[in-house]
């Protein structure tokens, strides 16, 4: 089954994505944050990377940049509750840098997966 | 529009407050969402494994309508700070500069001085208060964090560019010509031609790396342009050229 990676660093909603994803029996690694997630996606085999945009030490702006240089196939869900900007500024920003698709939070669950399964084809 | 009206407009503009309001309303606003998300989830999980208990699957359901509630209010923290900054009325910019230059002053190391020359004082444009002041932020810092360790002069002109009169419907327009030279690190040729780009930042412990793209980004909003000249160690000059600046007073010419 397909790898995803959850770049989050909300812990609670981190482990909640991880449960749905699990569920519908894909492999799900997870990170907390941008560095982590980079250092985690070169050796994993990961097909789709959802990933918050604002987050302590790398952002997920710079997840979605350097991981389209790593391995350009991977598919991108840029998620963000807003900022200073609105959630619509980040997520453009995010689009623009190469996302797949963009998802304002809240959101339920099963609207992520329903776009994992649409990127996956 | 009358001179009146443009000056009554200007005395209700705090776009340093805008700023600061929009990014504490935004800030909670994302926090609240990312915690409503998780409600939201565990609810819909429990749901599916909850069998055949219409008490239980009631009150996660109510759980759920809070949760609504609550994305409601967050849609309305984030629309406010929307509308405190992003709505376009004739700006004084040298009324922007100097607030901007009076908010970053408190924080500039010492050994660092910013020095202004304003030319153009009566110069308005049509253009979001808190856009303005995020392009001159974004400009203040990125020089100040290039004179940081050994100081310097920051030295901030506005004037307007020579020959670009035009009238239109009767109103004097002219092209304004804002400079922010630093006497700074500067950069070589390679790193001035990207540095308008996300994440290319001069000395990696400085910044986000997303300021001068915000100010490029900005920039254009208003049918301008910036463009840097540098050199590598002797500082270097960022330069906005915004057309269709419109004046209180007429200037004595005309």
């Amino acid at each position: 089954m397909a790898g995803v990676m959850i770049v989050e660093d909300d812990a609670a909603l981190r482990e909640l994505l991880r449960d749905t994803l699990e569920k519908r029996k894909y492999t799900v690694i997870t990170a907390a944050d941008g560095r982590e997630a980079l250092a985690k996606f070169r050796p994993s085999v990961v097909d789709v990377v959802v990933t918050d945009l604002l987050m302590p030490e790398e952002d997920g702006l710079m997840v979605i940049m350097k991981i389209r240089e790593l391995k350009p196939a991977t598919r991108l869900i840029a998620i963000s509750g807003g900022g200073m900007a609105g959630p619509g500024s980040y997520l453009l920003m995010a689009s623009k840098l190469g996302a797949d698709a963009v998802i304002s939070k809240p959101f339920l669950p099963s609207e992520l997966v329903q776009k994992v399964k649409e990127l996956l084809g | 529009m009358s001179t009146r009206k443009k000056v009554k407009e200007e005395g209700g503009l705090k776009p340093a407050a805008d700023v600061q309001l929009g990014m504490l309303a935004g800030g909670i606003a994302h926090d609240l969402n990312t915690i409503i998300t998780t409600i939201y989830g565990y609810s819909e999980m429990a749901l599916e494994s909850i069998g055949n208990s219409p008490e239980a699957e009631l009150n996660i359901r109510r759980i759920i309508g809070a949760a609504d509630r609550a994305k409601m209010l967050t849609g309305q923290l984030l629309d406010l700070s929307r509308r405190t900054s992003h709505e376009k009325v004739p700006v004084r910019v040298a009324a922007v500069l100097s607030e901007t230059i009076d908010f970053i002053r408190p924080s500039v190391p010492e050994g660092i001085r910013i020095m202004s020359r304003i030319a153009a004082a009566d110069a308005y444009l049509s253009a979001v208060p808190a856009q303005l002041f995020r392009i001159f932020i974004n400009l203040i810092i990125n020089a100040i964090q290039a004179m940081s360790g050994k100081g310097g002069t920051l030295t901030v002109t506005l004037g307007y560019i020579e020959g670009s009169d035009e009238i239109i419907s009767g109103e004097l327009h002219r092209d304004l010509l804002i400079r922010f030279t630093d006497t700074g690190k500067g950069m070589d040729e390679a790193t001035a031609s990207r540095i308008f780009k996300p994440f290319v930042t001069v000395g990696r412990e400085n910044g986000t790396g997303l300021g001068l793209m915000v100010v490029s980004d900005a920039v254009k909003e208003l049918g301008g342009t910036v463009t840097v000249s540098s050199a590598a160690g002797t500082g270097s000059t960022f330069e906005l050229i915004i057309p269709g600046a419109f004046f209180g007073t007429l200037p004595e010419k005309y």
